[in-house]
């Protein structure tokens, strides 16, 4: 199964089952977590589902394109379910079968593996998932977000897509895997894999990187002082800011003790929109606790 | 009594590290609440999977026994009148009680005669206190770490799915209501979650036996031991096929009993080329990513890893070559790594230390190489020649490099490992790349200690630098807390020093180390004695006799574990416990009165010229042998002042009215006191029996 394959089926397959099929973020983010669709809809009783690709940027682990298993770019496929329903494993491995996995012939195994995201305040209990050795899928039980404990708590399950695609092709390459249409990963994102590693590790400049980290830093906290707080710019500042981490972090130029002061900082935004989100939907009165027996979400689709 | 009971709470996937706590508190505290509940007769059994916790019990019988029960109440001044008759208060608590004022009686309270009532408790039925003991304990367990899910109203260690709670007389005929968690008891639970992932029902079932043999037709071995042994013959036969063993790695081997519901193991293959990579670097890759086992062949990796899978076959084959296949992908990628590392010589990776920091206020690792190198160079100087003080300055100073190395990045565990590895390739002589290989080496209790000289030198140096900066920054571990295992560390060197071993002092070891930390780290050396004491301890000498000892003096482990030793094998003697005792006397009265003037000549009574004359004959033979190290015989000859000392404090009364003579008695009894001290500080033997 080719990776755009791999894509289409794990999006219909959620879709129907009362995900809303969204779309990326568009600005670099570390991982699908930090889409507004997650960080944000996870706070607050409002039920939602959703399903989405997220590229994730990870500067460090940027290889220039020499590594076979490593990418500074990386593509997740994230899926929300909040409340976390009492069938989710099961779910999840339904999904296996749309991309024709039968785990009746197969290791599937949960071991251990909780998530904590210091940038983001927030951390969760949860599995990697296990293919018959190979760790395919991250499955967290949010407990926490922007500092603030869930309730309901949301199930977000996050495929690693090339990992997935390497796998079913029985690839030893990242590069070599069929992406669709013919065309392998190679083509598709080789190049940009070279030169996001050379801007990452040896051009970005250190100096505009520290500089924009503290404008977006005083941008975010700007628009949370207004009358009425804009969340999501604030948000977006927080992500920049944690963007701009990861390629100081890249460069080297981050010492351990400064590392932990830096984190704090995104933090300290990341928590303020979490709350300032809280506030603001309590004021529109939680609309889609309301609407959730009608909407996609509400529908417990089951096969 | 022949009720029994099945408890089975069925979750989501439970960490592996966190069930064999699991069973064991289910165990201990349920039996603690049977007994209190007056069925302690009862057979309990603990099993679990990943994604269950099971409690059988049998020999109940059907309802607890009835329990009188005392109740105190008001003191017997308030409970009479004058005359004898009840009062309204006595009244008033007899009725409340549920008996007659007759019935009452006067028994000791705590603050004095109280009247208390003898109230009959009937014994309730049993399933109905097991519901009750079984809701307390599970949702009292302790786990790591615990979680919230769907509307966050409870907590565990993972979502529950289902309670079975089962009683029966003969067989399980009758379900226990209880709830937790939301979830409410049945009689079902359900089957390994692919192999057979439909309900299984446990009304009716005669036994232990049957209860285990559904679970096993569903796919579900109950029993870790069992699955144990499983894995064990699945994996002895899969070996012998191809004519190898296991490599041992019996902590994996326990974690996998634990991570299964039905144990299977499928043995892959390993492409040639990359056993070419370091061993360690094949076992570790294997082991971090895919918790493998790999196989032997005469001390040779050969070309086969076994990893476990939850169930017991392959049908299609899936399983063999998809472990096969991340195996290879795991393997290629730390061949990426290995040689990635072999382009650059160690010498700039340990440049690179200089942007690791070793502690936030202490600096970079580059700084704690240095430091390391110069004190290890100084313990070499004591113990070797020239050239042992170039092995282990070069070693000290290449020892951190690989953390600087990718494959350190990626298996920390390999720290040290890699060191050794790429100073070997790059043609470091065999002491110093061995020297760095086991540096980390022993793990405090855990593993040997490194075997060569220069090695153990670098361990005792990197690990004395750790201590020393640590304590000079109040890192001082209290209680359980100790975030950089210092108490470990410290154990490391004792271990070191004293199984290698090194004629090295502790007080002095600590005294170096302090040294570019200002001068004498506050605690360090009271800590190493403290660690001084553990090791003996852990080498089994009973505590009584490591205490003796040390009191005497500390510091050389392995000269102070001879003399415990040497102690050990006669300190139970009636003789020894007379000397004990003996030596107890003295200390006390010289430490009271004063240590006197040893004036021989003054000698009167016939007791007191008997111990001045033992004491002069043995002295100079004493001397001798504790010079000699030879301490069995040093203390047989202490054990020869048993008798003339009870004699000395029967007949002689030290604290006589004549001054000069009152100190010359004590100045026996403190050449005495010295004497002992070269050994043992046998008072210590006292008190414990």
């Amino acid at each position: 199964m080719d990776l755009q394959s791999v894509i289409l089926n794990l999006l219909r397959f959620w879709g129907e089952r009362g995900c809303l099929v969204q779309q990326p973020y568009d600005m670099e983010v570390g991982a699908g977590t930090m889409h507004p669709e997650t960080f944000l809809r996870v706070l607050g009783p409002e039920p939602y589902r959703v399903v989405y690709v997220q590229p994730s940027r990870r500067p460090a682990d940027a290889r220039f394109g020499e590594n076979p298993f490593r990418l500074g770019k990386h593509l997740q496929l994230q899926v929300i379910l909040k409340p976390s329903p009492r069938d989710v494993q099961a779910l999840y491995l339904q999904s296996l079968q749309a991309l024709g996995i039968d785990p009746a012939v197969h290791d599937v195994r949960f071991e251990e593996d909780n998530w904590e995201s210091p940038t983001l305040g927030a951390w969760g209990v949860g599995w990697q998932v296990l293919l018959d050795g190979m760790e395919i899928t991250q499955f967290t039980y949010f407990q926490q977000a922007g500092g603030l404990d869930l309730k309901p708590i949301s199930a977000e399950i996050t495929y690693g897509l090339e990992r997935i695609a390497m796998f079913l092709q029985r690839k030893t390459s990242i590069y070599e895997v069929d992406w669709g249409g013919g065309f392998s990963y190679w083509h598709v994102r080789h190049r940009d894999e070279v030169e996001l590693s050379r801007y990452a590790f040896e051009v970005a400049d250190v100096e505009l990187l520290r500089r924009h980290f503290e404008d977006w830093e005083r941008e975010g906290a700007r628009c949370l002082e207004l009358e009425d707080p804009l969340v999501v710019p604030a948000l977006e500042a927080a992500l920049k800011m944690s963007h701009l981490f990861n390629l100081l972090e890249a460069q080297g130029a981050i010492s351990t003790t400064e590392r932990v002061g830096l984190i704090a900082r995104v933090r300290k935004l990341a928590v303020r929109t979490a709350k300032a989100y809280l506030a603001q939907r309590e004021r529109a009165g939680f609309p889609l606790l309301a609407t959730s027996q009608n909407s996609p979400q509400g529908k417990e689709a089951r096969a | 009594m022949s009720g029994m009971f099945l408890f089975e709470l069925l979750c989501e996937e439970i960490p592996a590290n966190a069930l064999p706590g699991a069973r064991r508190q289910l165990a201990e505290n349920v039996a603690a609440k049977l007994q209190e509940a007056g069925l302690g007769a009862a057979q309990t059994k603990v099993f679990s999977t990943a994604r269950r916790l099971v409690l059988w019990l049998e020999g109940l019988p059907p309802a607890t026994p009835e329990r009188v029960e005392e109740v105190l109440g008001p003191p017997v001044a308030a409970a009479f009148a004058p005359d004898g008759s009840f009062t309204r208060a006595a009244e008033g608590f007899a009725r409340a009680c549920g008996v007659t004022p007759e019935e009452l009686v006067v028994v000791e309270g705590p603050k004095g005669k109280v009247v208390a009532a003898r109230k009959r408790v009937p014994g309730k039925p049993t399933p109905e206190v097991l519901a009750r003991i079984l809701a307390e304990v599970v949702s009292n367990l302790h786990f790591p770490k615990t979680m919230r899910w769907g509307d966050g109203a409870h907590v565990f260690v993972r979502p529950v799915h289902a309670l079975v709670a089962l009683w029966g007389e003969g067989s399980l005929t009758q379900v226990v209501p209880m709830e937790l968690f939301g979830v409410a008891s049945g009689s079902r639970t359900w089957g390994h979650r692919v192999v057979h992932p439909g309900p299984v029902e446990l009304l009716g079932t005669a036994g232990l036996a049957t209860y285990l043999e559904r679970l096993r037709q569903a796919g579900v071995v109950v029993d870790p031991e069992e699955r144990r042994k499983l894995l064990g013959e699945a994996a002895a036969a899969l070996a012998a096929e191809v004519g190898c063993q296991v490599r041992s790695d019996p902590q994996l081997a326990e974690e996998h009993v634990e991570l299964v519901e039905f144990p299977g193991v499928v043995r892959g293959a390993i492409e040639e080329r990359w056993l070419a990579l370091p061993p360690e670097v094949v076992v570790t890759t294997l082991r971090h990513h895919q918790k493998c086992l790999v196989l032997e062949r005469e001390g040779q990796l050969a070309p086969y890893f076994f990893a476990v899978c939850d169930r017991p076959d392959d049908p299609e084959g899936h399983v063999r070559r998809g472990n096969e296949w991340v195996a290879g992908a795991r393997l290629a990628d730390a061949h990426f790594f290995y040689h990635k590392d072999l382009e650059t010589p160690l010498e700039e990776l340990a440049r690179k230390l200089e942007r690791i920091t070793f502690h936030a206020k202490l600096g970079s690792f580059a700084a704690k190489a240095e430091r390391v190198a110069k004190l290890a160079a100084a313990l070499a100087g004591k113990l070797g020649d020239e050239a042992l003080v170039a092995q282990v300055t070069e070693a000290a100073l290449l020892a951190k490099a690989d953390l600087a190395s990718s494959m350190v990045g990626e298996f920390p565990e390999l720290q040290g490992v890699m060191g050794g590895v790429y100073a070997k390739a790059w043609g470091k002589p065999e002491e110093v790349w061995r020297a760095i290989a086991f540096q980390y080496q022993p793990a405090g209790q855990e593993g040997p200690i490194p075997p060569t000289l220069a090695g153990a030198i670098v361990g005792v140096a990197d690990r004395m630098d750790t201590l020393a900066a640590l304590f000079s920054l109040g890192e001082v571990p209290t209680g359980s807390k100790d975030p950089f295992a210092l108490r470990r560390h410290a154990l490391s060197v004792v271990r070191i020093c004293g199984e290698f071993p090194l004629p090295l002092a502790l007080p002095e070891l600590a005294t170096w180390a302090s040294a570019p930390f200002g001068g004498q780290v506050q605690n360090l050396a009271e800590f190493l004695r403290e660690r001084e004491r553990f090791f003996l301890e852990w080498r089994g000498l009973p505590s009584p006799v490591v205490e003796a000892v040390l009191s005497a003096s500390w510091g050389v482990p392995a000269e102070d574990e001879a003399r415990g030793r040497a102690l050990a094998a006669l300190w139970q003697e009636p003789a020894y416990l007379q000397l004990a005792t003996a030596f107890k006397r003295v200390r006390n009265m010289v430490s009271k009165e004063g240590e006197g003037r040893f004036a021989p000549q003054l000698a009167q009574e016939p007791a007191e010229r008997a111990l001045v004359e033992r004491v002069v004959a043995v002295e100079g033979e004493l001397a001798a042998l504790v010079a000699g190290r030879r301490w069995p015989e040093a203390f047989r000859l202490l054990g020869e002042l048993a008798a003339p000392l009870d004699r000395f404090f029967t007949e002689v009364l030290v604290l006589c009215e004549d001054a000069e003579l009152r100190q010359a008695r004590l100045g026996i009894l403190a050449k005495v006191q010295r004497m002992f001290l070269q050994l043992a500080d046998l008072a210590k033997l006292q008190g414990v029996n």
